[in-house]
């Protein structure tokens, strides 16, 4: 993702486990948690739809996917990229540094949790969390809240 | 599949833990706290009664927590140890801070602290 360009999620993907669920992520790979969505999906943990034959899906949600350091220069963008993204849409905070800033919470350039800007709907811990973690963090989505709750708070400008 | 030697979260054994802050003070993102309080504990026969320390919270905040296991390696009682529990998503930020009965919930069964190599296991928090 760029400062200035947002681009729509491209790619849908079906859940390991969660056969119903199907997620489009955006996902704003700032720093080196973005590199375990990866291996979710090298290791078959988010299968990309039309890889393999999957069933209907009954429930669609469009993920903000924040994995990584949101710096004051990047929280703009990441503000844009959640207002950009369609209905229904959810915020998946992904590691210490999006959750509260983790290992930089007295960096004076670094938001202390990205739910600060956008309502994050689910927060997933680790440093980085494991493709294991992420895969639980948006079964969670479809269990609790339901991909109906961003009308929660739409914070963007 | 998690390996049992996956750094998953860190457990805490309560009756192992004798408050003595070490881990608080390492942790690179101070995300533990811990309460504690003396008592004077008198055993007969003794001269005098001995003072100890009484865990009151324990408390990590996995949304700061690095799982860097700086606190797991330096604790000299082996209060604290990896688990391969991993599915620790929360919806708020708040239910990212784990207190002594979440964080004594996760600790390793004696299978996977074999396989680790990890004294976990050993006393399981429940003896106390």
């Amino acid at each position: 993702m760029t400062l200035h360009s947002i681009p729509a999620p491209e790619r849908k993907y079906r859940v390991a486990g969660h056969p119903d669920l199907r997620v489009a992520i955006l996902d704003v790979g700032l720093a080196c948690c973005a590199l375990e969505v990866g291996a979710a999906i090298t290791a078959g943990l988010l299968v990309p739809e039309g890889s393999v034959d999957t069933g209907p899906a009954t429930s669609e949600v469009s993920v903000l996917l924040i994995s990584g350091t949101v710096t004051d220069a990047l929280a703009p963008a990441v503000i844009r990229a959640w207002g950009a993204l369609a209905e229904p849409r959810l915020a998946v905070s992904f590691g210490a540094c999006a959750n509260t800033g983790g290992p930089y919470w007295d960096a004076p350039t670094v938001t202390k949790g990205i739910d600060q800007l956008i309502p994050i709907s689910v927060y997933i811990p680790g440093c980085p969390p494991r493709p294991e973690a992420l895969i639980a963090g948006l079964a969670r989505l479809a269990s609790t809240d339901g991909p109906c709750q961003s009308e929660r708070g739409d914070e963007s400008p | 599949m998690i390996p049992g030697e996956a750094h998953g979260t860190i457990a805490l054994s309560a009756s192992a833990c004798t408050s003595c802050m070490i881990c608080v003070r390492e942790c690179p993102t101070w995300c533990i706290e811990l309460d504690s309080h003396t008592e004077q504990v008198s055993e007969p026969g003794a001269r005098r009664p001995k003072t100890v320390n009484v865990l009151d919270a324990f408390r990590i905040d996995f949304g700061l927590c690095m799982y860097c296991g700086i606190c797991v390696d330096l604790c000299p009682f082996d209060a604290l140890a990896w688990s391969p529990e991993h599915d620790l998503a929360s919806t708020t930020a708040a239910g990212l801070v784990h207190g002594i009965e979440e964080l004594e919930s996760t600790w390793p069964s004696a299978d996977c602290a074999a396989e680790a190599g990890t004294p976990g296991g050993d006393g399981s928090p429940s003896d106390s």
